[in-house]
């Protein structure tokens, strides 16, 4: 049954300068792994249509490349890029994150998978240099990724706000 | 995109730690400003300041009780920053709705060969 799931990723913010996203799948962790990191996989559901560029050389010290149409109706194609750091198959992935649109906004993103009973647990945690960078950057993404509207907007501690008064 | 004065957005009032900090005081009920100043290292003119900004995006609401003005919490004008959350949620969940999805099939497609 697909969708069961959908809607259910957590998004919170640990710290001054990350955000953390976790969400749960049902598949084992190899495979999880797999679809994150073999080009014929990212090309089909990283972005809204089929990737246009989708380059992997998957090794420490290797680059990613990736072109698309990340949301449903964006008009822009959006490119991210990266360099793999950390290769640990199928429980660990780390590597560098550079929005093109943000080139001065490059993040540290840390991958995590966890299996139990069948179900995978990923953790993805993006680590920017700054607070005002991660502001600018999640702003940028909420607004359509149209990432020179971004800025200014401070958020710390936005999600005990939430909580609180929810 | 030209920035919005601190007075008429309440993300730029947010924006401010010692601000956050008066809204995390007034979350346990209303406060004269006296009692805030006793809950955080500010001065009293520095609290009254900070006051005025955050009454004037609705943050916070202020009526007389005797000689007293007793400062509440307003946390529906909170609701720019939910808008702006759950678009940002949206979006991240439909690239995870994505992979969950082409998960799924690749698994159906597995067990069928």
């Amino acid at each position: 049954m697909n969708g069961t799931r959908h809607g259910s990723a957590t998004i919170g913010f640990p710290s001054d300068r990350e955000v953390l996203v976790t969400r749960q799948f049902d598949a084992p962790a190899e495979l999880v792994f797999d679809v994150l990191t073999k080009p014929e996989h990212v090309r089909m559901w990283f972005g809204a249509k089929e990737l246009e560029v989708c380059e992997i050389d998957f090794r420490v010290g290797g680059k990613y490349h990736f072109v698309g149409f990340v949301m449903d109706g964006d008009t822009a194609t959006c490119s991210f890029r990266g360099t793999y750091l950390e290769i640990e198959r199928p429980v660990r992935l780390v590597g560098t994150w550079v929005f093109d649109g943000r080139p001065d906004a490059e993040a540290m993103e840390t991958v995590e998978l966890r299996e139990e009973d069948g179900v995978t647990t990923m953790t993805d945690r993006l680590a920017f240099k700054d607070r005002a960078t991660r502001d600018s950057m999640t702003w940028a993404a909420a607004d359509g990724l149209h990432a020179d509207e971004g800025g200014q907007v401070g958020l710390d501690r936005l999600e005990d706000y939430l909580t609180t008064l929810a | 995109m030209a920035r919005a004065s601190t007075t008429s957005d309440v993300f730029n009032a947010v924006a401010d730690a010692h601000r956050r900090e008066i809204l995390d005081a007034l979350i346990t009920g209303e406060k004269p400003v006296g009692a805030i100043v006793n809950d955080l290292s500010m001065s009293q003119p520095q609290v009254s300041k900070h006051l005025r900004v955050l009454s004037e995006v609705g943050l916070v609401s202020c009526r007389a009780e005797g000689r007293r003005r007793l400062y509440r919490l307003e946390p529906a004008h909170l609701q720019p920053m939910h808008t702006w959350l759950a678009k940002y949620e949206r979006a991240i969940n439909e690239r995870l709705d994505r992979m969950d999805d082409y998960l799924q099939d690749l698994q159906r497609r597995e067990r069928m060969r």
